[in-house]
């Protein structure tokens, strides 16, 4: 366990240094960069690059931006219980802005942040948790007079390398969710001139925020991203193809109520609305509160929170299928496509009966007329 | 007095033991080639199989006891699903080839009631199936523009289920090729949950679709004697000499 240290990470002082100081052991320290290779996939001799790399780091310059978000990020990202080297080197890299933990306030806090931007420009990394709300001049969020959007765009221009924590920096999250009042946007919308890594998840797990930086530090990149900007060395599987239920799954076993039997067995969660399916994320491998469980372990399905727009397309979350907008909340898929479907057989059933009835009702007229044109009965040409 | 002289309208029909046999002059004609046929008959096994392992995954209605580990059924339902699906892609690669390779009454243009005489009998075939002027329906060898228009729409609903499927399919092995083809499509409609709730509602337009085209091939043999449904099992019917057909 290591606590945050009142003696900050010098400049000039190289990360091997700084943990030396802190009564990091190399053992450990060589444990940690284990850790990272592992969680990055990369094979097992990029151990020594890693902790080369790392080891020689001088202090990397951080901006981290909190725009529109409540800070759950923040909370899942620096205070674990248990703070991890992982988590020491988010705590002592993150010191030039951070406002809910740095020690500056009003002025002197915007103060920094200019200082920071202007000293490292070009050089810093910078970390953003909170949406950009664009509506109405995005009145909605202003920091010393300024607007989140003016915010973000002034310290991206001279940022490295721009990383998106979190759902609400990723899409917007649940103030973006309909009717999203604020036109609150994530910032891959806002920053659209250089690549933007999203850590999605709300909140992300810590470890990949980290990884993230590790391999941003060792190989002067940014990892491989998927389609939606995310890292592949987190995002490249689903829960469901990784979750510890799959056999329940896959046997037919399935809860059907939280607190029925099968809840009890530990069955698969897919009837009462799990979006592990649905969903690209390593919570099953990562878990969550230094490795102890994960809303699925704990008997709760998994909602989904990942992927981009969850609050409307994941929603209702005990539900496998999203509501039919209009239709009212008791509407179901279902319901209706069985009974329109009955209502096709029915009809069918009706018609013929009413051609029936139609028939009958042609043949007494024709009993009355005389007939014509009708060839005789049986005859054939 | 021949069945020549008479109008071409469809003559009055009774059903069961009253009905009149046929009578007058008629011929064979070939509508439906093998292809065609067995594309038919193929897809709707298939249809019939995707639907009902379709429903049990969107909602497993039976469950097994015991320990997992002697249990497979939702995977075989899926192998089921997945099997039967390919089938049913395979008979679609047929059927476009054949809208190319196949007769007048396969062809592409041969979907699509697109000349304005269509549209008029189309209005025509409605008011037969409605009983409002029951003896004025338009008399077509191959597809009325009613069954052009109802069966283009299910195969464009077919590939939209195929579509939608592949996206579900191919987010289980993100470097697979199912998933480079067809996750385009995801951000597209919205997310995975759009996919997913799309291809749930298509299964129902199917069920809708089934029993009405089941009964309407059928009623059209017993009401007009067409032989419609030799004509899907053998390849062609016997249609009345006398009758002047829109699609001759």
């Amino acid at each position: 366990m290591y606590f945050p240290s009142s003696r900050p990470w010098a400049d000039g002082e190289t990360l091997s240094e700084h943990l030396e100081r802190r009564g990091v052991s190399r053992r450990d320290f060589l444990k940690f960069c284990g850790e990272m290779t592992a969680v990055l996939g990369l094979s097992s001799a990029m151990t020594p690059k890693v902790a080369a790399a790392l080891a020689a780091m001088k202090r990397p310059s951080v901006i981290w931006l909190q725009l529109q978000e409540c800070t759950g990020c923040v909370e899942s990202v620096l205070r674990t219980g248990n703070p991890s080297i992982g988590d020491l080197v988010l705590d002592v890299i993150s010191l030039d802005y951070q406002h809910t933990i740095m020690a500056a306030a009003g002025h002197q806090a915007e103060n920094a942040l200019q200082q920071a931007m202007k000293d490292n420009k070009g050089e810093y990394l910078l970390l953003v948790t909170g949406s950009i709300p664009l509506n109405d001049d995005g009145i909605y969020l202003t920091i010393g007079g300024r607007t989140a959007k003016e915010i973000l765009v002034d310290a991206a221009k001279g940022a490295k390398a721009v990383i998106a924590v979190g759902a609400c920096a990723h899409w917007g999250s649940v103030q973006a969710a309909r009717p999203n009042p604020t036109g609150a946007v994530g910032v891959s919308e806002v920053v659209t001139d250089k690549p933007v890594v999203n850590i999605a998840g709300c909140p992300p797990i810590s470890d990949v925020v980290t990884a993230t930086i590790v391999h941003y530090l060792t190989f002067g990149n940014i990892p491989e991203l998927d389609y939606d900007g995310r890292p592949r060395f987190a995002y490249s599987s689903r829960i469901h193809d990784q979750c510890p239920r799959r056999a329940n799954f896959d046997a037919g076993q399935f809860v059907e109520e939280f607190d029925d039997e099968a809840a009890r067995k530990g069955y698969c969660l897919y009837q009462v609305g799990c979006k592990g399916p649905a969903t690209f994320s390593p919570c099953p491998i990562f878990l969550w509160n230094s490795g102890t469980s994960w809303p699925i372990g704990a008997g709760h399905p998994c909602i989904g929170c990942t992927e981009r727009h969850f609050w409307d397309t994941m929603s209702p979350f005990y539900k496998r299928m999203p509501d039919v907008a209009g239709f009212g909340i008791e509407s179901k898929v279902d319901l209706i496509g069985a009974a329109l479907a009955a209502g096709a057989v029915a009809g069918v059933a009706a018609h013929a009966t009413a051609t029936g009835v139609h028939q009958i009702r042609e043949r007494r007229r024709e009993r009355e007329l005389p007939i014509v044109n009708q060839p005789p009965s049986g005859k054939k040409e | 007095m021949t069945a020549l002289e008479r109008p071409p309208r469809a003559p009055r029909m009774h059903l069961g033991s009253e009905a009149q046999p046929p009578t007058g002059k008629y011929q064979w004609i070939y509508l439906w080639e093998l292809p065609i046929r067995v594309m038919h008959w193929t897809a709707a096994v298939a249809i019939v199989v995707l639907a009902t392992t379709g429903l049990y995954i969107g909602k497993p209605f039976f469950m097994t006891g015991g320990e997992a580990s002697s249990h497979y059924l939702m995977g075989w339902v899926r192998f089921l699903h997945f099997s039967a699906a390919a089938v049913l892609v395979t008979t679609g690669i047929v059927r476009v080839y054949w809208l190319f390779a196949g007769n007048r009454f396969e062809r592409l243009a041969a979907l699509f009631p697109i000349r304005p005489r269509d549209w008029a009998n189309m209005v025509k075939q409605v008011k037969y199936y409605l009983m409002i002027k029951p003896g004025d329906a338009p008399q077509y060898l191959g597809h009325n523009p009613l069954q052009q228009l109802s069966y283009t729409g299910i195969y464009a609903l077919t590939a939209v289920m195929v579509v939608t499927g592949f996206a579900m399919y191919g987010q289980s092995n993100p470097d697979g090729m199912f998933y480079r083809l067809f996750q385009w499509l995801v951000p597209l409609l919205g997310g995975i949950q759009i996919v997913r709730f799309i291809h749930h509602v298509s299964t129902w337009i199917f069920l809708i679709f089934i029993p009405i085209h089941v009964y309407l091939a059928m009623r059209g043999d017993v009401m007009e004697r067409s032989g419609t449904i030799s004509s899907i099992i053998s390849g062609g019917r016997f249609v009345r000499s006398d009758v002047k057909y829109v699609d001759e």
